[in-house]
């Protein structure tokens, strides 16, 4: 691709973020944030037990708490009207009855929201929740994985059945072979934000909210099917979220009854959740046991690969997520079989946390694949492209675009993989123990459907809108390097409006798919645009229009610096200004629908993490000091913003790989680090340089930019290439994360 | 929060009758234990009285001590050319402890008067005998990794959390304490206790006495002292375990040593035993695992602090190893 | 948790009833306890208007960003919710309102603090310099300036207490090299995980020269 493909060409750089004035003076609103008159704070009380029923709720001191004006429960919740007919108002991940707040008297989890208090003040709602006193009838809950895996049971959603190609056992009789179970912990999403909402009533059927979602329309969809309110009188913003990493990807019981809590009060209502809340109530990162059987030939061909997860979901609803899928399309491998399953447990229903199941599922298959290196003695790069898969063996079709063998070749180059011994304990640097690991991922490359509306001005500025919103991988600045590049205008010249379902539908964002699919419908409404430039100045009397040329196409045009010029002959060239003057226009307005299509390929995005760490054996501590992460997404859109995202992924998953790790006192049924200080995320000092590299080749099916996503690859496969690392480093297979220094200290 | 009065004071005299006065009164200065605790519910008083006007932020030298009044910032003493340069070992404790925003409103008095961070004391709807006394103790057969593995009892398992303190308890730091019935001083090694029978009590002041300032007799402990700080990340976390090691070596002799350990007991542990043993003998590692050894004679693990049964040992000895390097 | 190793003890081990049962009323009590007395007397009385007396504002004067403020608050609110709920100045963030992480950073009289420890009360007649101050007009702040060209963000919630922290690391001298930053940023968490472009961003800054 051209050297300046995407960048602004003015300042010969990659775009910054165009919301990054908004983000650094403080004046990007976030959903708390939003200035409505006349509001009113809402404070959640939680069960203190996991499971029961609540026998007699005391909220007499707390309605009599100065500033209270109402306090919420079971008892006096207004009747939601989508509650009663059993259908799902809060749309489940697959099955099961979403949690209905304030409905019955039942609990299904430790912290489970029993009393919405509503106050004059944040101060006096905070108080008056203290003096809500529950008594509850207790029975016994189940919060751990191991000790209910007999109930282990096969989703009974549309998506999880058992997999195989070949032989199941296949893997049982190869020359070398391992079997091993690998495990992590809940953990949680906790974007710094904190899940907020105000909710604003308009009138009687007509509703306003501000909320932390990462799709307004859903959100919309969700509140409609609640409250049976028509769509078009619902309002859902949410420009700007701080973060969510899959926690905004539904609707949460909160938001429903900061909603009642506005209609019951009749004032606009704030309610944000307490960090702690943030732990028990939006989801997380389902603990998972997982067994690999694999087995190669002694000259390293892969024989065959058994994969099992079992994963917790909630007492009232099935999540499920993609955990064994990678395992089934990673590796040229005849005998594949895998198998999903789900254990309910007394916990809030997980969701789906930033490269979802495949992080979790990549943490297992290629811990295992660096295992069956080690047992080869072969390099396990060299292992891994033994068994590339040429095509995809689990449909058996050609990929839209895969890049992989140079993700390995650029990667190891830059991490200095030369340097590694084949050897555990082979390097040292003083006291500590140096190691080098490995890890690929693969993430689906979806493109779903947006619509968005284009408005070209005659002084060359251009809006675009669309509902779609940003958690943070720079939406608006994707779509701004597209249409910079179609339209040949400089990004400043360009506005995105976005995040609000008074916008042209967007799509929610997850799965990696707003690039490809918002950035198509740019693609596509600038196309559209530059369609009709071309119509103008085609017209009679326009300077492009001669004796022999009596149409002009868009394809023969240049467009730069709000003017559009003849290919050929660019000093023939009119100014958009004086184009829409001549056709006595105010302007072009274009709305266009966009979405892929059906094709005969299999599309992924793939990417290679590699690790250089150091272990001090004394005291166990890790010390990274190099991450190369490399990935084959298809055309690079916006540089500065992409590698943004891939270091973003890598620190994200150093938490998963290092420390983080919710834990549950099981006689209580409750986590017991709920908090920042105790659950740990990395710190700055936990970083060190992280180089992102981008294959950066055009996949010719995906979408008309050629991209694919990269949000989940740049977590899928970090966690293994650390463990991997360690083992390496210090000959200890750690396979239950996280790898804290208790795990590797040594006498 | 509940609501609470708020008053603030400027003189010692005042500000110890207003506690006397009103038994639901309580000193706030740097505030960020207490306020945090606050939050939680777990401390609430009903009256607070802001300290931070008391005169007592000077770091100064008086004789052969150094002077560290008790309302000096966490940041401040540790980047005073006085402690960095008589006392590094203090310096370099405090710079392990919380974040840079933290260290600039904590002070030192504030430090030593901080509460566990067991979760269970944290947590009002969990038992614990030192936030109620009579619950029992939830961590002693629950999760107990951060726990203590000295001088417990079946009472409480709590660590004390400072890193500042341990540094302290190695420099033989005095606490200058004023009060209702006059000044006292107190070896730092009694100002905290054991939890025994009363975990409830971290400390041994009494109600209205004021901690004033903490002295610190010179030592030849500048050139080989090492603040070695094992957490789960890097920085911005509570330590597993942590040493506090000055060693006055000559040639390859230890002429004297302190050691105080963190992450470990309810107060800050001095280790004297391994410091009796360690004076006069060549400093090599396997002397220091000798000391170690020593250390961990009547420690006790919970089960899942029993890694500290290793890392405690392990972590003395890199520390004297760190200590002792050359420069 | 043979792997979190916290077994569920057998049926004998578990928490005594009795014990659970006081529990309960403990933390009942405890309820009762801290709860102001005369508050408490007031509500069961219905004595609304007297209760809301205890509920006592305090005079508070303070300048933020070279504004000077005189305001009425309760002792409770922090500075945070002064800030962002009384004051509308929603560029200070809160992340977890216990001092966990950062995003509520501010200078108070030049230092960096967390405002969400910082009783308001406490501030009286003291300097608070927020995201808001640091403009010069229209012009940014150099550390703003960098913090958008190495992206050193992306959801953009910890950005302005990152950048508060970012600016003290400087003026305290503790920027002198990459490591160094690392550890005096290791206050400010950044779950997009940013942190790489926020060091370079800083190491700029500092490598500059501006005054900051």
């Amino acid at each position: 691709m051209d050297k300046d493909f995407f960048f602004d060409k003015k300042k010969n750089d990659p775009i910054s973020r165009v919301d990054g004035r908004a983000k650094v003076t403080g004046k990007a609103t976030y959903a708390a944030e939003h200035k409505v008159p006349n509001l009113a704070y809402g404070f959640l009380v939680g069960s203190t037990i996991a499971k029961g029923r609540i026998k007699s709720l005391d909220t007499k001191s707390a309605e009599r708490a100065p500033g209270v004006l109402g306090v919420i429960t079971h008892v006096n919740a207004p009747k939601i009207p989508g509650y009663q007919t059993g259908k799902d108002p809060a749309k489940p991940p697959t099955a099961g009855q979403p949690l209905r707040i304030f409905y019955d008297n039942q609990i299904f989890y430790y912290d489970q929201p029993i009393a919405l208090v509503i106050a004059d003040t944040y101060d006096r709602a905070l108080f008056a929740a203290k003096l809500v006193k529950a008594q509850y009838e207790k029975e016994v809950h189940q919060t751990e994985l191991e000790t209910n895996l007999s109930k282990a049971r096969i989703p009974t959603g549309p998506r999880k059945e058992d997999y195989k190609r070949g032989d199941a056992d296949g893997y049982k009789n190869a020359a070398v072979k391992i079997e091993q179970e690998y495990y992590h912990p809940v953990e949680v999403h906790n974007p710094m934000e904190l899940g907020s909402i105000i909710a604003r009533w308009d009138g009687p059927d007509k509703l306003t909210v501000y909320t932390k979602t990462q799709g307004v329309e859903s959100t919309r969809n969700s509140i409609k099917d609640a409250f049976k309110l028509s769509p078009e009188n619902i309002t859902v913003n949410a420009e700007h979220i701080g973060g969510a990493f899959g926690m905004g990807l539904r609707t949460w019981p909160y938001e429903i009854a900061a909603i009642m809590g506005a209609q019951k009060i009749g004032k606009p209502l704030k309610l944000a959740l307490h960090r702690e809340q943030m732990f028990t109530n939006v989801g997380y990162r389902p603990e998972t046991i997982q067994k690999i059987g694999m087995g190669a030939t002694a000259d390293g061909k892969l024989v065959g690969i058994f994969h099992e997860a079992t994963a917790n979901t909630s007492a009232y609803e099935e999540f499920t997520e993609a955990t064994v899928n990678i395992t089934q399309f990673m590796y040229a491998c005849p005998n594949v079989a895998t198998r999903y399953r789900l254990v309910p447990l007394n916990f809030v229903t997980p969701i789906w946390m930033r490269g979802p199941g495949e992080a979790t599922g990549a943490f297992a298959l290629e811990s295992a694949m660096d295992e069956l290196a080690y047992a080869l003695k072969l390099d396990p790069i060299e292992f891994r492209l033994r068994n590339h898969a040429d095509i995809d063996p689990e449909h058996n079709r050609p990929w839209s675009s895969k890049h992989l063998k140079e993700c390995y070749e650029m990667g190891a180059e830059k991490i200095g993989w030369k340097d590694r011994q084949l050897e555990p304990r082979s390097l040292k640097d003083g006291d500590w123990l140096v190691g080098y690991g490995m890890g690929t991922g693969s993430f689906g490359a979806m493109r779903w459907v947006a619509t968005v509306k284009a408005k070209l001005q005659p002084d060359g500025k251009l809006l675009l809108q669309c509902s779609v919103n940003d958690m943070g991988p720079g939406t608006a600045t994707m779509m701004t390097a597209v249409a910079s590049e179609a339209m040949g205008l400089a990004p400043d010249k360009i506005t995105i409006q976005m995040g609000s379902t008074k916008l042209p539908p967007g799509p929610m964002q997850g799965g990696s798919n707003v690039t490809s699919t918002v950035g198509s419908a740019v693609h596509d409404v600038c196309a559209e645009l530059k369609m009709q430039i071309a119509a103008l100045a085609s017209k009679e009397g326009s300077p492009f229009r001669t004796r022999k040329v009596k149409e002009v196409k868009a394809e023969d045009l240049v467009f730069s610096d709000g003017s559009v010029a003849l290919k050929k002959n660019e000093s023939t060239k009119i100014s958009f200004q004086d184009l829409f003057r001549r056709n006595n226009l105010q302007g072009l307005e274009i709305t266009k629908e966009s979405k892929g299509q059906e094709q005969p390929y299999s599309m992924y995005s793939f990417s290679m993490h590699f690790v250089k760490l150091r272990v001090h054996p004394a005291t166990g501590r890790v010390k990274i000091d190099h991450v190369v992460s490399c990935a084959d997404a298809g055309t690079i859109i916006s540089p500065k913003t992409a590698a943004s995202q891939m270091i973003g992924g890598a620190v994200g998953v150093i938490g998963m790989a290092l420390m983080e790790d919710l834990v549950v006192d099981h006689r209580f049924g409750r986590p017991i680090n709920n908090n920042l200080a105790d659950y740990h995320v990395p710190v700055n000092a936990d970083i060190p340089n992280i180089d992102v590299l981008f294959v950066n080749k055009k996949d010719p099916f995906t979408n008309p930019m050629g991209s694919k996503g990269l949000g989940e690859i740049a977590l899928v496969g970090v966690a293994p290439a650390v463990a991997n690392a360690v083992f390496n480093a210090t000959g200890k297979r750690i396979r239950t994360l996280p790898i804290t220094p208790d795990k590797l200290m040594e006498t | 929060m509940i609501n609470f009065g708020y008053t603030r004071v400027s003189t010692h005299k005042a500000a110890i009758d207003a506690v006397r006065k009103d038994s639901a009164a309580q000193w706030i200065a740097g505030g960020t234990n207490l306020v945090d605790l606050m939050k939680k519910g777990v401390t609430t008083p009903e009256k607070l009285i802001d300290i931070n006007n008391l005169p007592l932020k000077d770091i100064r030298k008086e004789g052969n001590k150094l002077y560290i009044g008790a309302l000096a910032l966490n940041s401040e003493v540790a980047e005073n050319e006085l402690v960095r340069t008589q006392q590094p070992l203090l310096s370099q404790a405090l710079q392990a402890g919380a974040s840079q925003q933290i260290r600039n409103m904590a002070t030192v008095g504030g430090n030593m008067m901080q509460r566990t961070r067991c979760p269970y004391f944290y947590n009002t709807d969990m038992p614990c005998n030192k936030r109620e006394p009579g619950t029992g103790c939830g961590a002693l057969k629950g999760f107990n990794r951060m726990h203590a593995i000295f001088g417990t009892s079946e009472n409480c398992i709590a660590v004390h959390p400072s890193d500042m303190c341990i540094a302290l308890i190695a420099l033989d730091a005095t606490v200058l304490v004023t009060g209702p019935k006059g000044d006292c001083r107190i070896p730092f090694q009694n100002f905290h206790r054991l939890p025994g029978d009363a975990p409830h009590k971290d400390n041994t002041l009494e109600r209205g006495e004021l901690i004033t300032a903490i002295e610190i007799p010179d030592n030849p402990y500048q050139k080989h002292v090492h603040y070695l700080k094992v957490r789960d990340r890097s920085s911005y976390a509570f330590a597993l375990v942590s040493v506090a090691a000055a060693v006055d070596l000559q040639g390859d002799k230890i002429n004297d040593v302190r050691l105080g350990m963190g992450g470990v007991a309810h107060k800050p542990w001095r280790l004297t035993e391994a410091e009796n043993f360690l004076k006069g003998k060549t400093a090599t590692e396997a002397t220091f695992r000798q000391a170690a050894e020593l250390v961990m004679k009547n420690a006790k693990g919970y089960g899942h602090n029993n890694f500290k049964l290793k890392l405690a040992p392990n972590t003395l000895v890199e520390a004297l190893k760190t200590a002792t390097v050359k420069a | 948790m043979a792997r979190k190793k916290l077994p569920h003890p057998p049926p004998d081990q578990q928490p005594h009833e009795g014990r659970r049962n006081f529990l309960k009323q403990s933390s009942i009590l405890t309820a009762l306890a801290v709860t102001p007395a005369s508050l408490l007397k007031a509500a069961e009385l219905k004595l609304d208007e007297k209760a809301a007396t205890y509920f006592e504002q305090v005079p508070l004067s303070l300048e933020i960003n070279g504004k000077t403020h005189k305001l009425s608050v309760e002792p409770r609110v922090s500075l945070l919710d002064l800030l962002r709920e009384q004051l509308g100045q929603t560029g200070t963030k809160k992340g977890c309102d216990h001092g966990q992480c950062g995003a509520c950073t501010v200078h108070v009289n030049g230092k960096r603090v967390l405002s969400c420890l910082s009783l308001a009360v406490m501030q009286d007649g003291k300097k608070v310099t927020t995201i808001e101050g640091l403009e010069d007009g229209d012009k940014l702040h150099p550390m703003q300036e960098a913090f958008i060209k190495h992206d050193g963000f992306q959801c953009g919630y910890c950005t302005p207490g990152q950048i508060m922290s970012g600016i003290a690391c400087i003026r305290e001298g503790h920027a002198n090299s990459e490591e160094e930053i690392r550890e005096y940023m290791s206050g400010n968490i950044c779950r997009c995980g940013a942190y790489p472009n926020i060091v370079k961003a800083i190491a700029e800054v500092k490598k500059g020269g501006q005054k900051v």
